[in-house]
């Protein structure tokens, strides 16, 4: 199984390197985080820089998990080798997870391109405070980002219209998520929604392990990451069963 | 008692689709390869073909009926079947074009869960056997379409499986390929491995396979020796010729076994037989006739299959 899932894995960065496609969110995440610390600097809000950095990045992570794992699934249905997967021994589930981890991991770089940005740019820098917990947050939002991200390749493959439904959930996410605005800062109705979605605690950790003050309760909310990650692997794992099932009951595992 | 490599019982699959009406693809086949053989199943496009393929990989699930695969159950045993078979679907999809023939096959022997030294082993016997080590790491968008399918081929073969089923092998292969290509069939029946291979080209069927079924708008007409179905390739011979004069043509239509003596728009004269040695006693005849414009043609898949399907009373769709 850790054999399949670390070929897929390495299958997947190949796959990205002969495609650099894949990377276009690497691409825009310098433009994201120049406009925001623009902004925020005009503002007179220069302590706000880290906030910038932080959003820009959680921004490209959660749009490259939108638009790229969420459509290899998809993306091999196109290609004709969807059957292929499907007819072999293997469980395909543990494939698309190693697949979805190389694209997670990618992702990740645009966290190290945004603050690379606004030192570049700006000339910006910011100490990290609580280095180990950020190191820490960020496994724990990698690995809830590949949870909710196995969920999105199932799910566009179901969905009529998959690119409507692809781009109706990024802006909304960005929001919830709290990537660039705080949760705190949202109207009060809208804060039980964003509790339920793991990206909003992790914008909130990330923030805070920025920050000079110990950042408050950090392993109950590292403990929700990852619960919530958890979730989506169960929720996606479910998902994805159902989508095979139902591809293979009506004719629809390629499209030839 | 053997298990046969595949046994199919009154299987059926119906697609449904949205204000359409329903589309039988396949109906109440019954179909077996014994264990070693190579059995082709030979039909026009639209047939069922792949379908039938399909649902034994187990990427479709069948209406009703059922099938087996080296005894497992398509539906209810599927990892026991996707342990035993390799699948090649003809065309030019099914690969990841970007990568090259290397890692595709890394890939693949993943999901055929091999572990990464055997993997290494095994694409690199499979790439040589396939020709394909020379540009094994070249990306496969850059490959002719003959060499896809040999990727296609090394793809299937890539977990060592029993039984092989390959949906149109050969489409886009050139003759030579195509030769190559039947020299592999023969020498994997010598490792013992089952073949099911479907193919409109009777040809092709006749040179690698045991047995084949005719199959025609989703139903299995009838399985045969391949010596069988090219007999009757040979009774329903056609014999054309020029400068035919009329009592000939009249000497023509009276011999036994010539079904029809038509006179084409460029004075060319087409002669149908349905018997055996019909078409030597037509050639005798105009050569006796000093007409010596002749050459003869074998009927097409489909009209064999009219003439077969009509001799036999059935519907013809």
């Amino acid at each position: 199984m850790i054999g399949l899932f670390l070929a897929a894995m390495r299958f997947q960065a190949q796959v990205v390197r002969r495609e650099p496609d894949y990377l276009m969110s690497l691409v825009t995440i310098p433009l994201l985080t120049v406009a925001f610390l623009a902004i925020m600097g005009n503002a007179g809000r220069a302590d706000l820089a880290p906030y910038a950095v932080v959003g820009a990045a959680l921004m490209t992570i959660w749009a490259t998990a939108l638009f790229v794992s969420g459509e290899l699934i998809d993306a091999d249905r196109w290609e004709g080798t969807l059957e292929g997967v499907l007819a072999a021994p293997a469980p395909y589930q543990v494939a698309y997870l190693g697949r979805i981890a190389t694209v997670t991991v990618i992702s990740f770089l645009g966290l190290v391109e945004s603050a690379l940005i606004a030192w570049l740019v700006f000339g910006v820098t910011f100490p990290v405070p609580h280095a180990g917990l950020l190191v820490l947050t960020l496994a724990c939002t990698a690995f809830s980002m590949v949870g909710t991200a196995s969920i999105m390749a199932p799910l566009f493959v179901l969905a009529r219209s998959a690119r409507i439904f692809q781009n109706s959930l990024s802006y909304p996410f960005y929001l919830l998520g709290g990537t660039v605005v705080p949760v705190v800062l949202l109207p009060e109705w809208l804060r039980p929604v964003s509790k339920a979605i793991f990206l909003s605690w992790a914008s909130d950790l990330l923030r805070d392990c920025l920050r000079a003050e110990e950042p408050v309760a950090a392993p109950a909310r590292l403990g929700v990451i990852v619960g919530l990650g958890v979730l989506g692997f169960g929720i996606g794992h479910l998902l994805t069963r159902a989508v095979f099932k139902r591809v293979r009951e009506n004719g629809s595992v390629g499209f030839a | 008692m053997t298990t046969a490599a595949v046994r199919v019982r009154g299987l059926t699959r119906e697609f449904t689709r949205r204000r359409a009406q329903p589309r039988l693809a396949l109906d109440a086949v019954d179909l077996t390869v014994e264990e070693g053989e190579v059995h082709g199943l030979l039909g026009p496009n639209g047939a069922g073909k792949t379908t039938l393929c399909k649902i034994l990989s187990t990427v479709l699930l069948p209406t009703s009926g059922t099938a087996l695969v080296n005894g497992f159950d398509v539906v209810r045993e599927t990892k026991q079947v996707r342990q035993g078979i390799g699948i090649v679907f003809g065309g030019e999809r099914g690969l990841y074009t970007r990568l090259t023939a290397r890692q595709n096959l890394m890939y693949w022997s993943a999901l055929y869960q091999q572990p990464t030294r055997v993997a290494k082993a095994r694409v690199a016997e499979l790439l040589e056997r396939m020709g394909l080590l020379e540009r094994a790491d070249d990306a496969v968008e850059t490959f002719s379409r003959g060499m896809k399918q040999r990727l296609h081929l090394a793809r299937g073969l890539i977990g060592d499986p029993r039984t092989l089923l390959l949906d149109e092998p050969t489409v886009g292969m050139d003759p030579v390929a195509a030769r190559d290509f039947r020299s592999l069939v023969a020498e994997l029946r010598g490792e013992g491995r089952s073949i099911l291979i479907t193919t409109h080209d009777m040809a092709e069927a006749e040179s690698v396979c045991d047995k084949v079924s005719l199959i025609d708008g989703g139903k299995v007409i009838g399985t045969e020796s391949p010596r069988t179905i090219g007999g009757w390739m040979s009774k329903y011979e056609r014999v054309r010729a020029q400068g035919v004069p009329e009592e000939v043509r009249a000497k023509l239509r009276a011999l036994p076994g010539v079904s029809e003596v038509r006179v084409e728009d460029d004075e060319e004269v087409l002669v149908s037989v349905d018997a055996e040695g019909a078409a030597a006693r037509v050639l005798r005849t105009l050569v006796d006739a000093g007409v010596s414009a002749v050459s003869t043609s074998r009927p097409s898949l489909e009209e064999v299959y009219l003439h077969v399907i009509g001799d036999r009373g059935l519907a013809v769709r």
